[in-house]
């Protein structure tokens, strides 16, 4: 008998605790949000009596709220991009058998994690502001006049981003490359490859899995990502979910802030599934 | 065709020697087995030869040029791996074509020669396959397709049935065999298991502990074992207590349990040393007990379908094997009496 054709609850009894905080933590708030964000707009209340369409009108008619899902999935493109180029070569050296201070380097890709998202959002306030230690080195080098714009911008929020992220990009990838089987790279140079060749053709399209598992994490990481955005943007240039939070808890639009989350969520699982679609790899279905 | 010759190769790892100043000359379309136990370094070797592990010392000729400083990718080498190392995220046809398009040959001569190879090794049909996709023999046979379609100069292979079930074992045995043999490839072939090592090689390199303990042929290999070691690791061997009773021209006479023998001998042995005669149990063959043959009491017998396994009490006390074909069967506490031919029997040294 194979294990797939396994009968009777025990499967299902193995999943059920996984099952139930899911439902609890993600499907029940998500229903929640869903209706909420067909209520009808309170007065001096969080929301009125009654559903409307009214919330998605307001969200389609302005183009405000549309640029800001633009800008919001930019930075994580961009967020992502980068974590995967500068994370790409780190977790495969990471991964050579001949390396040298794997500890202590693995523990430096880690280090991010260790440390409060506050807290580092904060750290890098302080790196990047006008008065801040890039500037103020630059300036007193005498390399710049006036303060670079590195902070309240874009430019500043995928800095941060990518610093906290990155390790979720580097860590399912070097899980990647740790499962292709050695021998594989010896093949390929015995049939005349070279290592580069070898490289190209063998290694990077075996850790496909861990480099598109990495993309996922860190783009919807930094769509969803409010500590650093709200920290490092300050009022000047706000994601989708530091606005969603505005709406909620400083103007109480519990019905306007539901949709325009539901709005970033929809177009970021979009995104995943399109993303998806198009690295899904055949060998690995089959 | 190419012709190996390996001089006083050497690999250490730190301090321990994993080969051990190893020297060997593989004839053009030879096939040559690298046999021994688990770690005695087989493998080593190989990726010596292959160009995946530095050499410590020594040297490594194919056809007279030294190639040690060369890399694996200018060897010109066919590798099968133990776990086979198909690519999985390409087909069975890109397998194949891999090392083609390594070496730049043109769109129709590679598919004529793919397709040439996938007819040798009986895959046609399965050009679109994924490797999970078939099952270990398929997938052994397009590992040897995609070392042998590159045409290259020597094949290596590492331990390429042992995971494979003892019947298609048997059969690719035969079909890797064949198939060498058809091409004419030199081909260095690794393995624990002596008796693929007799059935498919040319010659057999046993090894112990990184050394050479004999080169030969399986015939060699297997009847005149030059140690104890090699004797019972290519097979099971009786060994009988015999003392020396005069000492000839590179001959010893000896009595034994088993008889008087005149044996020729490569150990030095005075008249009245002790020794051991050593015995294939295949070599033994049972008859009822008469009067004057010597004689042992069956202890326990076992029947293994083509085979009688027969434990053996001699009246010194000594036990032994014997393996016959199952025509004359013997029961437990039977007196049987042996008959053993005298160039069966070779000597190993005084008993321990
Ligand atoms: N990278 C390495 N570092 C240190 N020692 C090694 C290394 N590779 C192999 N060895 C040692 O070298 C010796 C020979 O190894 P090798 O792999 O050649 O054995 P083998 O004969 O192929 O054995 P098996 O039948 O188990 O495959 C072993 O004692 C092994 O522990
Ligand atoms: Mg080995």
């Amino acid at each position: 008998m194979s294990p797939g054709k396994t009968k009777g609850i025990g499967p299902y009894l193995l999943i059920a605790p996984a099952g139930l905080l899911l439902a609890v933590f993600l499907v029940l708030p998500y229903l929640n949000i869903g209706v909420m964000s067909f209520r009808v707009p309170g007065q001096g209340t969080p929301y009125g009596e009654g559903f409307t369409l009214v919330n998605y009108a307001r969200f389609f008619a302005d183009s405000f709220y549309i640029w800001q899902v633009v800008n919001t999935l930019w930075i994580g493109f961009l967020t992502t991009a980068i974590c995967l180029v500068i994370g790409f070569p780190v977790a495969w050296q990471l991964t050579r058998p001949n390396m040298r201070f794997r500890g202590l380097a693995y523990g430096l890709v880690l280090s991010p994690l260790l440390v409060g998202i506050v807290i580092r959002s904060y750290g890098w306030t302080i790196l990047l502001g006008n008065n801040g230690l890039i500037n103020r080195t630059l300036t007193n080098m005498g390399l710049i006049d006036s303060p670079l714009p590195l902070m309240y911008n874009a430019l500043g929020i995928i800095i941060a981003l990518v610093h906290v992220f990155l390790p979720f990009m580097i860590l399912p990838i070097m899980n990647g490359i740790q499962g292709i089987d050695p021998s594989l790279e010896a093949a390929a140079r015995s049939l005349g490859a070279s290592r580069t060749t070898a490289f190209r053709r063998i290694v990077l399209p075996l850790s496909m899995p861990g480099i598109q598992a990495g993309c996922i994490l860190v783009f919807v990481l930094s769509l969803s990502a409010y500590v650093t955005p709200s920290l490092i943007g300050g009022l000047k240039v706000k994601t989708m979910a530091v606005t969603v939070v505005d709406a909620l808890i400083d103007t109480f639009q519990w019905p306007f802030g539901s949709a325009l989350a539901l709005m970033l969520s929809v177009t970021g699982a979009v995104i995943v599934v399109i993303f998806g679609r198009m690295t899904r790899m055949k060998w690995k279905v089959a | 065709m190419t012709e190996v010759s390996i001089e006083k190769l050497t690999k250490s790892y730190g301090n321990a020697r994993a080969v051990n100043a190893i020297s060997m000359k593989i004839a053009e379309g030879e096939f040559i087995s690298l046999l021994g136990p688990s770690g005695c370094g087989k493998t080593t070797t190989l990726k010596m030869i292959a160009g995946f592990e530095d050499v410590t010392e020594g040297a490594i000729r194919f056809d007279g040029q030294d190639v040690v400083n060369t890399p694996a990718e200018k060897r010109d080498i066919g590798m099968v791996f133990q776990n086979y190392a198909l690519f999985p995220h390409m087909t069975v046809e890109q397998n194949l074509a891999f090392g083609l398009e390594m070496r730049k040959v043109p769109k129709p001569q590679m598919r004529e020669r793919i397709a040439k190879v996938l007819d040798m090794v009986q895959l046609k049909g399965y050009e679109a396959r994924y490797p999970r996709q078939l099952s270990g023999g398929q997938q052994q046979r397009v590992a040897l397709g995609r070392a042998l379609v590159i045409e290259p100069k020597i094949l290596l292979l590492d331990e390429p049935l042992a995971n494979l079930d003892a019947k298609l074992r048997e059969e690719m045995r035969v079909f890797i065999r064949d198939l060498q043999r058809r091409v004419g490839i030199t081909t260095v072939y690794v393995t624990h298991d002596q008796a693929e090592a007799m059935t498919m090689s040319d010659r057999v390199v046993v090894m112990f502990g990184g050394r050479i303990a004999q080169i030969g042929s399986p015939t060699d290999i297997y009847e005149r074992p030059e140690n104890h070691e090699v004797a019972e690791f290519v097979g099971q061997v009786n060994l009988v207590q015999a003392k020396v009773e005069s000492v000839g021209e590179g001959t010893a006479t000896v009595t034994s349990p088993l008889g008087d023998f005149t044996l020729p001998t490569k150990i030095s042995v005075k008249p009245g040393n002790m020794v051991s005669l050593a015995l294939r149990p295949e070599a033994i063959e049972l008859s009822k007990a008469t009067e004057g043959q010597p004689a042992a009491t069956v202890l326990a017998s076992y029947y293994s379908g083509a085979l009688m396994d027969y434990r053996l009490k001699l009246d010194n006390g000594d036990e032994l094997h014997a393996q016959t074909f199952p025509v004359n069967r013997f029961a437990e506490g039977d007196r049987v009496a042996l008959h053993a031919p005298a160039e069966r029997f070779w000597l190993v040294g005084v008993s321990k």
